[in-house]
């Protein structure tokens, strides 16, 4: 019943794309400068 | 929960735009990154932290003790008359003073009122008014003196507010008949006597300054504004200054989780994740043995506490990534920091979802002044007057509600800077904890537009 109406919940993940793509970038800068700071 | 105040928005017709609504949020997203940028390289040092109060000519009169006297009367009269309305008049509730008062005009309407006036809640507040005038009457009748009040617990913070808005919203959104005139009238009356014992405990302002929650929950928006009054003398302040200066202690945050999530579950009413899920719910709780009426306000509870949950979850989440960003402050420290952060966006959540429900429900109380029982009387000649739906569109309305999110959002953004720059000796280091906050602040935004999608499909 909850998939049912997937273009409806297709839009709604439109919405938090850009919050999803920003929390990714934040997770990968994050690795990278533990891993700067192990190496440094 | 509320069935009278549907959303304005379900009385308007899908908006003609010239993108899809989603679009929006990834604009507003956009938005918020490029001011992310501009207040790096353009705000390099706290500025919202100095006082630059400075009083206003006619200050002193405007803020006198004969003013604030009138004002705490007219508090007092609209306190009698909605529990008198409440009680005496029709239990319809749209045709009744009270409800409307009370939840469209009180609730909504002051908070743009506090943002652009200031703290004006202080001066009409009915509760705070009595309450000084019971002490003063008090003072001169006991000959010895009145016994001092108890010292206010710090570890107690703005916890009662919290309660208190959390009850209101449980009021508003989870309890059948909660716009019942009677309801509303006694809900009116368990308030003030909880208040007035709380204030005979703790003294008056200790009580409106912390514990009242409709002191506390206006005071938070009148904040954002440029006028302040301090010591009878009206006088105006930088934007967002007070903020600021905002002490935030224990329970301040769960306060503002409680103002977003509570707005944030009733725009969620409308998505199909909540009305997919909550007749399942309500089901569970039958079954459980629960007759059907709890078992469906159990429901909304749940929905209203699991919303809550959510806004402060994810606000905390955003505190653990400023953290990890190093500068030693502990997460309660960041917490009880970046809270003030979080008014400009009660203030765009509220506006946003609510500014067109005040724009045509509240109109009703140009009849309901005239007619406030619902009898039939006209006192003032205004009874016969009629809601005009016609005010504003649903286009122009989604573009209000993007902008106020926007706004909010951008306002919220430039407080965290300026909070982190005071707060961490190093300003690379104070713009790499804001990304945490930047996200926190794009996810509010994006949440925000998508319940209103919701709300206006």
């Amino acid at each position: 019943m909850y998939f049912a109406h997937a273009g409806h919940w297709l839009t709604s993940i439109a919405y938090f794309v850009p919050v999803v793509a920003f929390m990714v970038w934040l997770g990968v800068t994050q690795i990278k400068d533990r891993r700067d700071r192990r190496k440094g | 929960m509320i069935s009278l105040f549907a959303h304005a928005g379900g009385l308007l017709g899908r908006a003609d735009l010239p993108i899809p609504e989603w679009l929006f949020g990834w604009a507003a997203a956009m938005v918020l990154v490029i001011s992310f940028v501009a207040l790096a390289v353009l705000w390099p040092e706290p500025r919202l932290e100095r006082d630059r109060w400075r009083p206003l000519p006619g200050g002193r009169a405007l803020a006198s003790r004969p003013v604030e006297i009138l004002c705490g009367a007219i508090g007092v009269a609209l306190l009698v008359a909605v529990v008198y309305t409440g009680l005496e008049g029709t239990q319809s509730p749209a045709a009744n003073f009270a409800p409307t008062f009370v939840f469209v005009i009180f609730w909504i309407g002051l908070v743009p009122a506090s943002v652009l006036f200031g703290d004006v809640f202080r001066a009409f507040n009915p509760w705070r008014a009595i309450g000084r005038a019971v002490g003063w009457v008090a003072g001169r009748v006991a000959r010895s003196g009145l016994p001092a009040p108890l010292t206010y617990p710090e570890r107690l913070g703005h916890w009662p507010a919290a309660a208190g808005v959390f009850a209101f919203a449980v009021l508003e959104l989870v309890r059948s008949g909660g716009d019942q005139p009677d309801t509303v009238a006694v809900a009116t009356l368990v308030y003030s006597a909880l208040t007035f014992i709380a204030m005979a405990l703790y003294g008056v302002e200790a009580w409106s300054a912390r514990g009242e929650a409709f002191s506390v929950y206006f005071n938070l928006f009148s904040r954002i504004s440029v006028f302040e009054t301090r010591d009878r003398v009206l006088g105006v302040r930088p934007a967002l200054s007070g903020l600021a200066h905002l002490v935030a202690g224990p329970g301040t945050a769960a306060l503002l989780a409680v103002m977003i999530g509570s707005v944030t579950f009733d725009g969620a009413g409308e998505a199909p994740i909540w009305t997919g899920i909550s007749p399942d719910l309500s089901q569970f709780f039958r079954d459980l043995g629960l007759p059907p009426q709890p078992a469906f306000e159990l429901t909304f509870l749940v929905g209203l506490s699991a919303a809550i949950a959510l806004v402060y979850g994810f606000y905390r989440l955003g505190i653990i990534g400023a953290r990890s960003v190093g500068g030693g402050f502990s997460a309660g420290r960041l917490a009880c920091a970046f809270a003030p952060s979080l008014v400009p966006i009660a203030l765009a959540y509220v506006m946003a979802h609510y500014f067109t429900y005040v724009l045509f429900r509240g109109q009703a109380i140009f009849f309901l002044v005239s007619d406030p029982l619902g009898d039939g009387s006209d006192l003032f000649g205004t009874a016969t007057t009629q809601i005009d739906y016609g005010v504003i569109g649903s286009t122009a309305t989604w573009y209000w509600q993007v902008a106020f999110v926007v706004a909010g959002h951008v306002a919220a953004l430039t407080l965290a800077h300026d909070r982190a720059l005071a707060l961490y000796a190093d300003a690379k280091l104070a713009v790499r904890s804001q990304y945490w906050m930047l996200a926190v602040m794009v996810g509010f935004t994006s949440l925000a537009l998508w319940l209103l999608s919701q709300a206006n499909s």
